[in-house]
């Protein structure tokens, strides 16, 4: 008989039922899932980012596909954290792990926004959006100084008691400072990777194909460059860390889990199968049972390297 | 965007069994595709395909699936029994290419429906229905339906008589049908907007309902016709997207009141009068 496996891991002090999350950005508000997918079947979802105000995105195109991938420059886009605690929270059903996704123009805003957000008994824990790679300003300017990054996440460590965690942007030389100055802050974990900064071109109209010029490239393409940076990260701190970027498949999970996240969060491929998620959840339950494993959490960072300096 | 009937059913995510991929002739195919659990759809309403693998290894380029028109189907189907519904397209680009090489047996992604149906003309008004290119695939169900109730006109444009997708059924259908060709080869020559003209002449703005579908400068000249006239003209909008429910926002488009919506969820059916023409790509 199989020995039932727990599959339950604690990310950035939030316990979760199993851990895949969902990428910010490409899960609405969680209930634009409710036909396809019980939000209770997976560790939880991230929802897209919040700014103080409602926002517009960018006018069209917004979203162009690559080789095993996209680009999108939709430029936060959202309901403002009013409706976000009072209309979209409200929505969802009880056992639903939430986590807020917070973006901002200066640390300021972060701070008073993920302050609101970290109040409500409903949301478990707060995520910095500091990488959007294709706003004006904001987001990646924070993303790429690792001091500047520091000074953000104290700021908002400073209002919030709760879980806090920053997503980092791929769009750097070197990813571990980086981690660094989130763990020296007083992050509770990290999320990579956000969308690596991209373009495309339509050589018949000599222009490029989105309206903002850049976008940020995300799908199956950018996977291994997330693996590698995940790798990197956790041999630089202690903080857990989620891994995202590429994920379609309960193998491509563990992959991230071997490398050294703690969780995973899966993204484009929610676009392609709102099913995804839950197919994926069930898949590492799967893949413990198959190879013996009695705790998912002993699968993250068990990867074995012949040569460990090799980073 | 503009009031519909509510969906019929919860949209479902499935693996469809392709019973047959039929090219045209003109460019185009007509995919029947064996849907199991399939809640029904409204006339106006589309699902998002992609060709599936055609091995145990999924492929992922290229990447997103497909919007494409519910072209026949729309009725929901018997416990435990597949319906069989139907698409129109043009092999264009990397997508829809794939797509076409699918072969009987294969299987195919399908999320729908999708989208908000064709809002209902009022009773005894002349329906317009002018559909351009694969366009004319979300107009066929609502024809079938209005054409039980009210008199009907259906405009159909293409380049070239064998690219003018679902004609024989058009054919079938008890409504005033016309045809313009931009080679001439059938119908009228020119543009299916000229088409209009003549229909347009005399008649005051509550006899008649406008429904339009096809590429956008058609679109956008057919909703300036009509608002000259003074008459409703309602369109089904194209536009990329990847998820097609409402979380990529891909597929925005500029409102006249400032502002976007989104195709796949707002849409794609709008009153031309909402839509900012001159922020369209």
């Amino acid at each position: 008989m199989i020995q039932a496996v727990d599959t339950s891991v604690e990310f950035a002090g939030i316990p979760l039922r199993n851990p895949v999350l969902t990428a910010s950005g490409t899960f609405g508000y969680g209930t634009e899932f409710a036909p396809f997918l019980d939000l209770r079947r997976i560790g939880g979802f991230v929802g897209k980012s919040l700014t103080l105000e409602p926002r517009f995105g960018n006018p069209p195109p917004r979203i162009a596909e690559t080789p095993s991938g996209m680009l999108n420059a939709i430029s936060i886009e959202n309901i403002g954290v009013d409706a976000f605690l009072n209309e979209a929270l409200p929505a969802l059903p009880d056992g639903v792990v939430v986590i807020a996704s917070c973006f901002g123009t200066d640390p300021e805003d972060y701070a008073r926004l993920a302050q609101r957000l970290s109040d409500s008994p409903r949301v478990a824990g707060v995520e910095i959006n500091a990488s959007c790679p294709h706003v004006k300003s904001g987001g990646i300017e924070f993303g790429q100084d690792p001091k500047l990054l520091g000074e953000l996440v104290g700021r908002v460590r400073e209002r919030v008691s709760g879980p806090l965690i920053v997503k980092l942007s791929p769009n750097v030389t070197r990813i571990a400072p980086m981690a660094e100055a989130c763990q020296e802050a007083g992050a509770d974990g990290v999320t990579l990777i956000n969308t690596i900064q991209s373009m495309e071109v339509d050589v018949e109209t000599r222009r490029p194909v989105l309206s903002n010029v850049l976008g940020g490239l995300s799908g199956p393409a950018i996977r291994p460059i997330a693996l590698r940076m995940v790798w990197q990260a956790s041999r630089a701190v202690d903080l857990p860390i989620c891994g995202v970027g590429g994920i379609t498949s309960a193998e491509d999970a563990i992959k991230f889990l071997l490398c050294g996240a703690t969780a995973v969060q899966v993204g484009t491929t929610n676009y392609i199968n709102p099913m995804a998620a839950g197919e994926i959840a069930d898949g590492i339950l799967q893949y413990a049972e198959r190879h013996g494993v009695s705790r998912v959490t002993d699968l993250i960072g068990a990867l074995e390297v012949n040569s460990p300096s090799a980073s | 965007m503009t009031e519909s009937p509510a969906l019929n059913g919860s949209p479902i995510r499935t693996r469809a069994t392709v019973i047959e991929n039929r090219a045209d002739g003109g460019g185009g195919f007509c995919l029947t595709l064996a849907v199991s659990g399939w809640p029904g759809a409204l006339p106006g309403q589309f699902v998002m395909l992609s060709a599936g693998p055609r091995t145990a290894v999924e492929r992922w380029d290229p990447l997103l699936p497909r919007p494409m028109a519910i072209y026949r189907g729309h009725q929901p189907g018997s416990a435990g029994e597949s319906t069989e519904i139907q698409v129109l397209y043009k092999a264009t680009g990397a997508g829809t290419r794939l797509l076409a090489e699918a072969l009987p047996g294969q299987l195919v992604r399908v999320v729908g429906p999708l989208g908000v149906g064709f809002p209902s003309p009022s009773s005894g008004q002349r329906v317009c229905l002018v559909g351009g290119g694969t366009g004319t695939a979300s107009l066929y169900e609502w024809a079938v339906r209005c054409a039980r109730k009210q008199p009907v006109s259906v405009l159909l444009g293409a380049r070239r008589a064998q690219e003018l997708i679902g004609l024989e059924d058009f054919e079938a259908l008890d409504v005033d049908l016309r045809c313009a060709t931009e080679d001439g080869s059938l119908g009228t020559a020119g543009r299916v907007t000229a088409l209009l003209e003549p229909l347009l002449a005399d008649v005051k703005p509550e006899e008649m309902s406008l429904y339009v579908c096809g590429p956008t400068p058609m679109m956008r000249a057919c909703s300036e016709r009509a608002s000259r006239a003074g008459i409703r003209c309602i369109v089904s909008l194209e536009n990329n997207m990847a998820c097609g429910f409402g979380v990529c926002l891909g597929c925005a488009v500029p409102l006249t009141e400032g502002g976007f919506s989104l195709v796949c969820k707002a849409g794609p059916i709008y009153d031309a009068r909402e839509v900012d023409w001159a922020g369209l790509p």
